[in-house]
């Protein structure tokens, strides 16, 4: 695969790469390889991860596998993306109703990356919630 | 003009020809007839001198006599040990040999310009576009033996002589010239002259063989660098080792340098700065568009190898070899590619703070933005007191206390800075009233609404007259526990 793309495999995994980045923003991929869209989303993000390495670090995982999260964040469409930052979730205005999580594969590398920027900056400032820099309210899926 | 400075003035001014008509019947050494064949071309001021032993004196000179034999001597016996071995290289016999060789090899130089511009200018009446075709002497001198008084150069054969192109440009021209075949003495004269030329490359050729020969002997180094052939024509050029290490690195460069540049031959294409370093084994080796830094590379080192050389520092071309070794190394390393580029990851966002820059010419720049007296004034009011404003009745912009009575200034400047306040703060025991900064037309009185005319009191702006400026920090401030008797 690439850089630093790296799967966990079960519950305890997952709960451990969320509680130890101190220093880091933890970007957790729910989906499963084999859907299209998924494979969508990372081929964009093929790049982004040896960018942001100081700042985020992206983990995949497979809700076929894992599925103790599908109940607890409502992991219902084919890929989700969600921010955490030392153990606490970041919620994202994105214009879609929907503050928890990304639902579609972002379109290009700057947008996604410079989502990721904003939850940096604001998960250090102790917010919880962040104002995407671009509205997708009439981008979501249609 | 006599004749018996007619030798001098040639000898003279080997490089620009005088523009003299110089009149030349009488001959005293070989008493050849005169032949006067330049009548027609008029409006050329030409050499009009008929033996070419009254200006090319080497050839019969004794001195040229001694030196070809000596070498003729030196190659017969072949290259040998020199028993000499003396600190002083000076002394040798054999380098003293090599050193007149190189003075000679500039001489014959010399000589056979001068024969050139004879031929030449014997051989314009016969084809005179030839001299702009052909630059080099001795090629010029070849062709004119070939090609005699044949008015067709279908006729004659240049291969060999000249590359195909230019034989090719060479008949296109004869076809078309303007010249006339010569005349038998001329013709003679001219064939004559071109032989002593030929004759002069071919001592000058076994000259520089000899010194070649006997270069390991005389610059190991220098030769261990750029081979005996270009260090022997390096040395003859230069007239010698001492002279060769006398010179700057960027000069070697340049010996050997050919200067031809006539109008019709485009520059574009002719390297600069190309002598016999270009030459050299080494940066013929390099690809093309190093070749100009090898060539100043290899300047740079043969500089230091001729003057070990020349102090005999070190007779086994160790030095030598270690200087070419030097520059192979470094000529690999301008071919190596360039490292790849790593992806760089991003900064982490907030990390480092924006550097906020200080100065003068910042706070200058911020003062066209920063808020005015007038402005500050504008936006503040006084409790009870309506303000005045822009369209009247409450209408418009509110001026606030801009304008009021009793409010210690008549008008409100457009603003000091802070810079030019620091300068007042020197001379304000100087500024009463208007300090000759406001028109001639304002006066110092101003009529007011509630007191009718009103005075300013110049040391009312001191005080806490004015509620805009803090007084504590104000730079026309004083102390101000001490109350100022009025």
């Amino acid at each position: 695969m690439s850089y630093l793309l790296r799967h966990l495999h079960n519950a305890f995994h997952v709960d451990h790469a969320i509680q130890n980045e101190e220093e880091r923003v933890t970007i957790i991929r729910f989906g499963c390889d084999s859907d299209t869209s998924c494979m969508e989303m990372i081929e964009f993000l093929m790049k982004v991860p040896e960018k942001i390495t100081k700042f985020a670090v992206i983990y995949l995982v497979d809700i076929k596998e894992v599925p103790d999260f599908n109940v607890m964040y409502e992991l219902y469409y084919p890929c989700t993306v969600m921010f955490f930052f030392r153990n606490k979730h970041i919620m994202v205005d994105l214009g879609i109703s929907n503050n928890n999580k990304i639902n579609w594969a972002v379109k290009t590398n700057e947008e996604f990356i410079a989502i990721i920027e904003t939850v940096y900056k604001g998960a250090k400032n102790r917010w919880g919630l962040v104002v995407s820099p671009k509205d997708y309210s009439t981008k979501f899926i249609y | 003009m006599d004749k018996a400075t007619l030798a001098d003035s040639f000898l003279a001014d080997l490089e620009d020809l005088s523009d003299d008509e110089i009149q030349d019947e009488e001959v005293a050494e070989a008493g050849e007839e005169a032949v006067d064949a330049d009548e027609d071309m008029a409006d050329v001021p030409i050499l009009n001198y008929d033996d070419l032993d009254s200006v090319a004196k080497l050839q019969k000179s004794q001195r040229f006599h001694d030196i070809m034999k000596k070498v003729d001597d030196a190659m017969a016996i072949g290259a040998q040990e020199s028993s000499f071995k003396g600190t002083v290289v000076e002394d040798d016999p054999e380098y003293q040999l090599i050193v007149e060789c190189n003075t000679l090899s500039v001489d014959i130089d010399n000589e056979i310009t001068v024969i050139h511009n004879f031929i030449r200018d014997k051989y314009r009446a016969k084809f005179p576009e030839l001299e702009s075709l052909v630059l080099h002497p001795i090629d010029y001198s070849r062709l004119v033996k070939q090609i005699g008084n044949e008015m067709d150069l279908t006729l004659v054969d240049l291969e060999g002589l000249l590359p195909s192109a230019t034989i090719m440009v060479v008949s296109v021209t004869a076809s078309t010239t303007s010249g006339k075949p010569l005349s038998e003495e001329s013709l003679k004269k001219t064939v004559e002259a071109c032989d002593r030329a030929l004759a002069l490359d071919e001592a000058k050729k076994k000259v520089l063989e000899f010194v070649e020969s006997r270069m390991g002997y005389i610059a190991p180094n220098l030769s261990a660098i750029v081979g005996s052939a270009v260090a022997a024509k390096l040395m003859g050029v230069a007239g010698g080792l001492s002279a060769l290490s006398k010179m700057p690195a960027c000069n070697v460069q340049i010996l050997g340098a050919k200067k031809k540049n006539l109008a019709g031959f485009s520059t574009a294409s002719a390297l600069p700065h190309i002598g016999f370093v270009f030459h050299t084994e080494i940066v013929q080796g390099t690809p093309p568009p190093l070749r100009m830094k090898a060539c100043r590379l290899v300047a740079g080192k043969s500089t230091l190898a001729a003057r070990v050389d020349f102090t005999r520092g070190d007779l086994s071309a160790k030095i030598g070899q270690n200087l070419r070794e030097e520059i192979q190394k470094k000529i690999e390393k301008w071919q190596e590619p360039p490292p790849p580029k790593q992806p760089k990851p991003l900064p982490v966002p907030d990390s480092d703070p924006k550097k906020k820059r200080g100065g003068r010419r910042l706070r200058k720049m911020k003062e066209r933005y920063a808020l005015t007296d007038m402005r500050k004034l504008a936006n503040r009011m006084k409790f009870g007191v309506t303000e005045e404003s822009s369209l009247g009745d409450g209408l418009g912009e509110g001026y606030g206390m801009l304008g009021q009575a009793g409010s210690g200034k008549l008008r409100v400047s457009i603003g000091q800075s802070k810079l030019a306040a620091k300068v007042a703060k020197k001379f304000k025991e100087k500024s009463y009233g208007s300090s000759g900064g406001t028109s001639g037309l304002s006066s110092s009185l101003a009529f007011t609404p509630i007191q009718g005319i009103e005075l300013s009191n110049p040391q009312a702006h001191n005080a806490f007259g004015s509620g805009t400026q803090s007084t504590y920090f104000s730079e026309t401030g004083t102390f101000s526990k001490i109350k100022k008797a009025f």
